[in-house]
């Protein structure tokens, strides 16, 4: 009878150890996504080119933003824009604590959120539709 | 591509089949594991069996006590996991297997109690307790598999958010004028012959309306505010859901005596909240609501006395209000460390078991006593792993909707596996709401389900970008507020 305990408790800790396992083998492959995504931190958000009739930049682009992104037909901004219908410094996004705002900089054709035009400063959220001249340009959250 | 390829395809068939590795590996595991627990468990009980009948047994038998009902959902996770592989979207392999250890784990615990707590007849075909379950748990895979498969765009969730607000307070309201009484808590509404607990289907329509609600109105939650004095509160016209809300978790309280149902809206709500704005001073203003709520429900209404008296002291009335809070808590003294093994827990005082609801209410109870501190552990870590991977899949979320639908919908899973584990160790007035994916019940069972599918589906990295936002509604100048 000895033996028949021994061997159910031998059964019985095992059942233990095989929830364990389980969820070492869940927690190895959880670190090893999270040390994927740390390798590519460091943007805030990401400006994916919707619609580009003259295909500078091309449909389907996506710039990594920083704080401060300037876009604009300049080729100093850190978005270059180049469409006849933007101004040579058109526009600003900068990330101010929480949210990504968008500054018109006095284009002559003005910049679009979500089909509104900006007067001034506007928020812009994850999501919205930023548009410049014939240009039309997404804000995403950042790839993690 | 060759020219002979016709020059119209069509995209659902384009598919190909993805290895899913990690997927496989870890069901492997939880297969394993279960197959070892039901032998415990088959085992355990014949030893017991013999012992009463003062034989002894001439050989250790470790076969399933129902072999069959465990193959066949063993089957099932396999299944869904190879239709996962055909199909070929790159959806989350980790939520699969936690989901199927936490169902395999109730499944075992309902062939383990009494078949007869629970009998559904069909003509002369009676179903007990376990077989229940697992038909429940295979119809959950069924649901899991095709929201994740079917799933592609979430425009049918984004563009009808208060059509869905309308339909939960329908539900709501239905349940308040046709609902059934039991436990002298209004929950159960019956259409026919199906019956279900609509709160727990309420849940997933509340995350998917406040994921609308929040992201279309994040930027201004998060950044502009109203002074009142010192106080520094959101502009007033957005805080009126907030104002909604807690007055919706009131009235659940008050018309359904369903605490728990209430304080898993409000926690879920102010969660989400944080979620969205990451203003801690939201959750302060949210908490203050709540000890204000509770404390005018306490003086005001008896079922809630009752409920927070029970936890203060439950040896007040052990034989009587007290008893299942007082059988639990020994039941857990009784597990200690390691447990005494499945099948060897609660002992039936005069052919009843010491917890009634322990198939509903107190499942972490039966489990704590026969897995122990140790097994309760890992129950609770397979929680977290849910929550955590939910978490990831909303920071890897390509717009605000979807980051703050996949929070919600794991933390709606989390925070009820919370409260339900908190109310049976006495660390706040128990509830009565399921522990999710263990605990027997149909409406319970599918909602989580539906929760997990949303969850893989949302996960999908090669899912089809979000629609196009609308512009924005007149008058409310959302746009144009200057922020400088």
């Amino acid at each position: 009878m000895d033996g028949f305990l021994l061997t159910l408790w031998l059964v019985r800790i095992l059942f233990l150890l095989l929830l364990y396992a389980f969820l070492f083998a869940v927690v190895r492959v959880l670190l090893r996504d999270l040390r994927a995504a740390s390798r590519s931190r460091g943007e805030l958000g990401r400006l994916v080119v919707l619609a580009s009739p003259r295909g500078e930049p091309p449909a389907g682009a996506a710039f990594a933003l920083d704080v401060i992104a300037t876009l604009g037909r300049d080729v100093n901004n850190s978005v270059v824009v180049d469409d006849p219908f933007v101004s040579g410094e058109h526009a600003v996004l900068t990330f101010r604590g929480r949210s990504w705002y968008v500054e018109d900089l006095g284009s002559t054709n003005g910049t679009y959120v979500n089909g509104a035009q900006v007067e001034t400063v506007a928020a812009i959220g994850f999501g919205d539709e930023l548009q410049l001249g014939e240009v039309r340009l997404r804000l995403e959250r950042p790839q993690t | 591509m060759s020219a002979a390829v016709p020059a119209l395809s069509v995209p659902a068939l384009r598919i190909r089949p993805r290895m899913r590795s990690t997927e496989l590996l870890l069901l492997g595991i939880v297969a394993l594991a279960l197959v070892v627990g039901a032998s415990s468990l088959g085992a355990t009980q014949r030893l017991l069996a013999a012992r009463t009948a003062g034989e002894s047994l001439a050989s250790l038998d470790l076969s399933p006590p129902d072999p069959r009902g465990l193959a066949v959902y063993l089957a099932a996770l396999f299944v869904v996991h190879l239709a996962f592989v055909l199909a070929g979207r790159r959806t989350d392999q980790v939520l699969l297997p936690a989901v199927a250890m936490l169902g395999g784990i109730g499944l075992l615990l309902m062939q383990r109690l009494p078949q007869d707590l629970v009998v559904q007849r069909w003509g002369d075909a009676a179903l007990g307790l376990g077989q229940l379950q697992l038909g429940w748990l295979l119809i959950a895979l069924t649901v899991i598999a095709a929201l994740a498969l079917a799933v592609r765009s979430d425009a049918w969730l984004r563009l009808y958010k208060y059509t869905w607000a309308a339909a939960g307070i329908a539900l709501l309201l239905l349940t308040f004028v046709f609902g059934s009484e039991v436990n002298g808590a209004r929950l159960t509404l019956a259409i026919g012959p199906l019956s279900g607990q609509p709160s727990e289907l309420l849940k997933v329509i509340l995350v998917v309306f406040l994921a609308g609600y929040l992201s279309e109105n994040r930027t201004l939650l998060a950044e502009e505010s109203t002074r009142i004095g010192p106080l520094r509160l959101p502009p007033i016209p957005y805080l009126a859901p907030m104002v909604a809300m807690w007055a919706i978790a009131l009235g659940v309280v008050v018309v359904q005596r369903d605490l728990g149902a209430a304080l898993l809206f409000f926690a879920v709500f102010l969660v989400l909240l944080y979620v969205a704005t990451g203003r801690p001073a939201y959750v302060a203003g949210g908490l203050l609501l709540f000890v204000a709520g509770s404390w005018v429900l306490y003086n005001l209404f008896g079922h809630v006395q009752q409920r927070v008296d029970n936890w203060l002291d439950p040896w007040a009335d052990p034989l009587g209000a007290g008893f299942q809070a007082v059988q639990a808590l020994y039941a857990f003294g009784r597990g200690g460390l390691l447990g005494v093994g499945l099948g060897a827990g609660l002992p039936t005082i005069g052919g009843r078991l010491p917890v009634p609801a322990v198939h509903t209410d107190y499942p972490l109870a039966a489990l704590g006593e026969e897995l122990g501190l140790i097994g309760l552990l890992a129950i609770l870590g397979l929680y977290l792993v849910l929550v955590i991977r939910g978490l990831r899949i909303a920071a890897a979320a390509h717009d605000d909707f979807r980051a703050i639908l996949a929070s919600g919908l794991a933390l709606v899973v989390g925070v009820q596996a919370f409260i339900i584990a908190a109310g049976n160790l006495k660390l706040i007035p128990l509830t009565g709401i399921t522990l999710p994916l263990i605990s027997y019940g149909g409406s319970s069972l599918l909602a989580n389900a539906i929760v997990v599918g949303l969850l893989l589906a949302l996960s999908d990295r090669g899912a089809e970008p979000p629609p196009p936002p609308r512009p924005p509604r007149r008058g409310l100048g959302r746009l144009r507020r200057g922020a400088a």
